[in-house]
Order: C-alpha cells, then sequence, then structure tokens
C-alpha cells in the first residue's frame, strides 16, 4: 500500500519494483551496509551470512517452483547438489566463474525436467513423489557413477574462483560474490512474479484446469516452473561449491530438501520476499539453538551433542505447523502489514 | 534355478513387509485423504514405544505388544486433533506440508526423547529359518507375511463391508461432499489415524524383531511409499500386491543387476518404478480414476 498522495500516471511506474523515492533509498541503504558489513564484522558472522545468502538463492528457486507454480519440491537439495558436482567438475576443468554460475544452474535445471516429466500425467502431490525420486537416487547415482566423472563416494575438492584475474580466496571476497548473486537472483525472482509466465504459474497453482481453458499450457507451465527453480539450486549449488571448496553426497540430503521447505513456509510460499524472510529467520534460529546448545554443552549438564540437532528439528517442526495453522501466509504477509501501517501512520486505516 | 526361486521366496517376504507399511499409508488416505509423509516416523515412535515397554520397563511381551500399539494409535489420535483437525477443508496442498512439518518434529522429538545411539530390538516374533525342501524361510518375516495377508483381508472387509467403512470413504472422496452427507469428517479422520498409528506400530514390530534399533530406521517410510503408490492409494489389496512386486523386484535387482551396476539398481528400484509407474498409470494398479471438471 502506497502512502496518501502517491500516484502514478503510466503503467511502467505502478507495475514497478520499487515505485517511490523513499523505497529506493531504503533498499540502496540496506545493500550499502550489508556490502560495509565486513568492515566491522567478524569471520564467524562473514560466515553465516555467505551461507545465508547461498541458501537464500535456493529457497527463492523453491518459491517460484512450490510457492508460484504450486508444485511441491521434495528435491531442491538434490539439485543444489547437482550443480554443486556440476560446477566443481567445471571448475577443475579451468572453467572461469562467469561460465561456471550459469552452466551448474542449466545442468541442474535439465535435471529437473526430467524428474519433472511426469507432470503429463499427473499432479498435485503425485508430482511431489517424482521429486522425493531424485533426490533419493542423487546420491546413490552420484556414488556409482565412475570415480573420474564426479569423484565417487569420496567427493571433489574445489579451488577458489578466480574474477576477471582476481584470486576470491578470502572469507569476505565470498561473502561479496555470494551476496551480488543473491542480489542478482532476487531481482530475477521478483520479476518472475510479474511476467507472463509468473502470472501464467500463478493461475495454474490456483486453479489448473482453469488455466487450461485460458489456454495456458499445463505441461509447459510445470516443466518451466521447475526448470527456473532448479536453476536457482543450481547456481546456490554452485556458490556452495565455490565457499566450502568440497563437495560430496552427504552434503545435499532429503532432510536438507526438507528444511528448505520448512524456511519457505515459515517466510510465506507466495512472495520471494518470503523466501529471503524465511531463510533468515530459520537460520538465525538454528544459528541461536547452536549457540544455547554450546554454551550447556560447555557447561556440562549430561546433555548429548545430537540433542541440540534434534531439538532444532523440534522446533522447526512446530514452527511450521504452527505457521501453516495459524498464519499460512508466513512472515512475509505480517512484514507487509507493518510495511503498510507505517505507512499510512497515523491513520489507523487507508 | 533354486538360486532364482530363493531370491524371489526372499523378495516376497521382504516384499510384504514394505506391504505392511504401505498398509498403513492406504488406511490413512483411505480414510482421510491425506498422505502422511512422516509415515515412517511413526513407525520409528511405534518402534521405540515397544522398545520402552518391552527392554527399558521389562514388561512381558503380551502386555508390551498391546501397550505399543495402544501408545501409537493414540500418538496418531493426538496428531488428528492437534495439527489435522485445524486443517480440514484445507487444499491438499497444505496438507502434504503439514506433514512434511510433523517429518521433521516427530524426527527430532524421538532423538530427543531417546537418544541417537542405536539398541537391541525386543524379538516380538520368533526368528531363525524354517527349511522347507531345498528353500530357507525366514521365520520372523514369514509371520509378519502371514499377518500383513490377514490384515489385508480385514481391512479390505472393513472398508468395502461395513457401514463404518464405508463411511471412511466418503469422507476420502471429498471433505465436503462427505460433510453435506451428515457424515462426520472429524470422526473419520480420527479412525483413520487411529489406525494408521497401530499399523505403523505393527509395521515396526515385524520389520525390527531382534535386529537393531536407531533413527535410520524411519527410511521404510519412504521406501514403502511407492509401494503405496503403485498399488493404489485407496487400494488395500493393492498394497500388500504391490509390496510383493517392489520386494520381488528389488530381490532379482539385487541379485542379477546390483553386480552389473555396482549395486547401484536395487536401492534405486523402488522409485525407478514409482516414476515410470507415475507415467503410465497415474492411479496405481488399482487405485480410483479421478475425472475432474471445471
Amino acid at each position: 500500500m502506497l502512502p496518501s498522495g502517491v500516484f502514478f500516471t503510466d503503467h511502467a511506474a505502478e507495475a514497478g519494483l520499487l515505485r517511490t523515492l523513499p523505497q529506493r533509498l531504503w533498499l540502496a541503504a540496506l545493500l550499502a551496509a550489508l556490502v560495509l558489513l565486513p568492515l566491522v564484522a567478524g569471520a564467524h558472522l562473514i560466515g553465516l551470512l555467505t551461507m545465508l545468502c547461498i541458501t537464500a538463492i535456493a529457497v527463492l528457486g523453491l518459491q517460484i517452483t512450490t510457492g508460484m507454480a504450486g508444485q511441491v519440491n521434495l528435491g531442491q537439495s538434490a539439485f543444489v547438489g547437482a550443480g554443486a558436482f556440476v560446477a566443481a567438475r567445471l571448475a577443475l576443468a579451468g572453467l572461469p566463474l562467469p561460465l561456471v554460475l550459469p552452466l551448474a544452474g542449466l545442468a541442474a535445471a535439465a535435471g529437473s525436467v526430467a524428474f519433472a516429466l511426469p507432470a503429463m500425467r499427473v499432479k498435485g502431490f503425485y508430482l511431489a513423489l517424482t521429486t522425493l525420486a531424485a533426490q533419493v537416487m542423487f546420491p546413490i547415482l552420484i556414488i556409482r557413477l565412475p570415480a573420474a566423472w564426479f569423484g565417487g563416494a569420496d567427493g571433489l575438492g574445489v579451488d577458489p574462483p578466480t574474477v576477471a584475474g582476481i584470486r576470491l580466496g578470502g572469507a569476505t571476497a565470498m561473502y561479496l560474490l555470494c551476496l551480488g548473486v543473491l542480489v542478482v537472483m532476487a531481482t530475477a525472482a521478483f520479476n518472475v512474479g510479474r511476467s507472463r509466465a509468473g502470472r501464467a504459474f500463478r493461475a495454474m497453482r490456483d486453479n489448473d484446469n482453469a488455466a487450461r481453458v485460458l489456454g495456458i499450457d499445463p505441461l509447459r507451465t510445470k516443466l518451466a516452473a521447475f526448470f527456473a527453480g532448479a536453476f536457482f539450486a543450481g547456481v546456490a549449488g554452485a556458490l556452495y561449491a565455490y565457499q566450502v571448496r568440497y563437495v560430496t553426497t552427504e552434503q545435499f540430503t532429503l532432510w536438507q530438501s526438507v528444511w528448505y521447505v520448512g524456511m519457505l513456509l515459515v517466510g510465506g510460499m507466495t512472495q520471494p520476499l518470503g523466501a529471503i524472510l524465511g531463510t533468515l529467520f530459520v537460520t538465525l534460529l538454528q544459528e541461536m539453538l547452536r549457540s544455547a546448545g554450546g554454551a550447556l554443552l560447555d557447561a556440562d549438564v549430561g546433555l548429548q551433542g545430537g540433542a541440540i540437532f534434534a531439538a532444532t528439528n523440534v522446533l522447526l517442526g512446530s514452527v511450521i505447523l504452527a505457521g501453516l495453522i495459524f498464519e499460512p501466509r508466513g512472515l512475509a504477509h505480517r512484514w507487509g502489514l507493518v510495511v503498510a501501517a507505517y505507512r499510512i501512520w497515523p491513520y489507523p486505516h487507508r | 534355478m533354486i538360486e532364482l526361486a530363493q531370491t524371489t521366496i526372499g523378495g516376497v517376504l521382504t516384499g510384504l513387509v514394505y506391504g505392511l507399511v504401505a498398509l498403513s499409508f492406504v488406511v490413512i488416505y483411505r480414510a482421510a485423504r491425506i498422505v502422511n509423509v512422516a509415515q515412517g516416523q511413526l513407525v520409528l515412535v511405534g518402534a521405540f514405544l515397544l522398545w520402552t515397554a518391552a527392554s527399558a520397563l521389562g514388561l512381558p511381551l503380551w502386555l508390551a505388544v498391546p501397550a505399543a500399539l495402544a501408545g501409537t494409535g493414540l500418538l496418531g489420535v493426538v496428531l488428528e486433533r492437534l495439527v489435522f483437525r485445524p486443517l480440514v477443508g484445507q487444499s491438499g496442498f497444505t496438507i502434504v506440508l503439514a506433514t512434511i512439518a510433523l517429518l521433521v518434529l516427530l524426527q527430532g522429538l524421538v532423538q530427543l526423547l531417546w537418544g541417537a545411539e542405536t539398541r537391541p530390538f525386543p524379538a516380538v516374533l520368533p526368528s531363525g529359518s524354517l527349511h522347507l525342501g531345498p528353500f530357507r524361510l525366514n521365520r520372523t518375516l514369514l509371520l509378519g507375511g502371514v499377518l500383513t495377508v490377514l490384515l489385508t483381508e480385514v481391512l479390505h472387509w472393513f472398508f468395502l463391508h461395513t457401514r463404518e467403512g464405508l463411511r471412511l470413504a466418503a469422507v476420502a472422496e471429498d471433505h465436503f461432499t462427505a460433510l453435506s452427507m451428515g457424515i462426520s469428517v472429524r470422526r473419520a479422520t480420527t479412525i483413520a489415524w487411529l489406525l494408521g498409528g497401530a499399523l505403523a506400530c505393527l509395521a515396526a514390530m515385524v520389520l525390527l524383531s531382534g535386529r537393531l534399533l536407531g533413527a535410520s530406521a524411519a527410511g521404510i517410510g519412504f521406501v514403502a511409499l511407492p509401494v503405496a503408490l503403485l498399488g493404489g492409494l485407496e487400494s488395500v489389496r493393492g498394497a500388500a500386491l504391490a509390496g510383493v512386486i517392489v520386494g520381488v523386484g528389488e530381490a532379482l535387482a539385487s541379485a542379477y543387476l546390483d553386480p552389473l551396476t555396482n549395486g547401484a539398481m536395487s536401492p534405486i528400484f523402488p522409485f525407478a518404478l514409482m516414476v515410470i509407474v507415475l507415467l503410465i498409470r497415474p492411479q496405481g494398479l488399482f487405485g480410483w480414476r479421478v475425472i475432474e471438471r471445471l
């Protein structure tokens, strides 16, 4: 909702993502703060934020597939893994980062289409099962393929990337790279939502039979949704490979896929903003539990290390369930309410 | 030739266990139209409850088994009351997501309550093998298989020939239609979760009897999901039959294809079969064919 007195005289301004000067200034300030953060923040926080950017890209992809197009995807982690392995392989072959990122994305996207093909016959929950199949088959396939391809069970090591002759070895460089890619991908995700493809996705999510009547080809739209979502996953996987410098199948589990879905649900499925808020919220939650658990372990109260992981799961499961029952529209909706209240203040209603 | 027959027999018996877990999927779907992704975790809870009753508390088996069955059934009812009743009438999409959340929650809860280490599971069914001519039969799996077949027939009769079962079928068809016909969706879902929980506990007993129990036992849920799908989510008898098909296929793939593919075929088999089934006959072998109109 816009403040009183703001109106537009042409459609392009009305449909823009950032419509007023204060919006642009706030966003610029946020980005500047994020870019300048390494000057003051410690190495731990920078590492955490780098992983957060990478996860956010994967969840943004999931938002397109699941939130926009309504196709439950239980295999996002496998697609991230596919991107990571392809990126590691290409980086070892000596390709530069600007080529590796899109190629890894395309490889993951191509893989996802193979598993989305049953969409021509089934829909809804059944389609989610084929993504589950993708997730289960992924580690089995990677390990059994010849070790010369993807390193088999040992995985692959990755060298730090080089961009325009500069070696991005340090934590700060990786952070800025991941942040930059996140900004690009988030812009793309927000724009998908207001493109023809995005409208087709939403029409199909809301009522696929009605969408067909409107002339939307369900098979093509579903494949496109999976393709786009897995492209994001592949890019996230490539960044992950560069950040962690080592990829094995154990990093890309079904469990991780479930977490991605959880993040999206907590944040709110219907908007890309929800993906970012959800990732932020769940990552912070995880981190808080981890440090609280660490303190408890140090205090030595007879707690096992696995209990913290278990407690995180209990908390995440409860948060998702509470969200589904009490606020299905997620944090993004609440955030929208806060923003609207701020803009029309001091009036309670428009 | 004898090796082939032996492999097939082993596959049939393992497959019937898959069928039993698939049956617990089917029961919940058949009565509440909920595909419970967290079924493997229910199996896990059932297993740990029995372990607590029989090993930790030292109850005799004739007391521990009904206690664990009742406990898991009760958990199902509690889940229905707290999670799925507020979601009655919501889209299937929301409900699937709720079961995913439940999967995370239950897995964490089990680990928090019982710890992560593996432990021996009480031998509920007799172990050892039965020699029949040139063949060896695993006694545990054989008894489990007989149990599965009996249960299948009983449940088939319940769903198709009793008034209560037919009410459940109406709820599975459509929540709103069922409500407008005066059928209580709440009652149906409660019965579904009670049955689904008890069956999960039963499956845990057959699956784990005399073996090791750990948090990874929940993985059976994801193996049984393709089985339930192949049989058709609405079909009670289909679950057992599909279990046999998947079990035999997996055993044969393990014996004859794994040496050629570096051991990749047998773990992939159920899922590859599932994708093929979805492509050719989406409703499974005996599922209901749904015709949608605008």
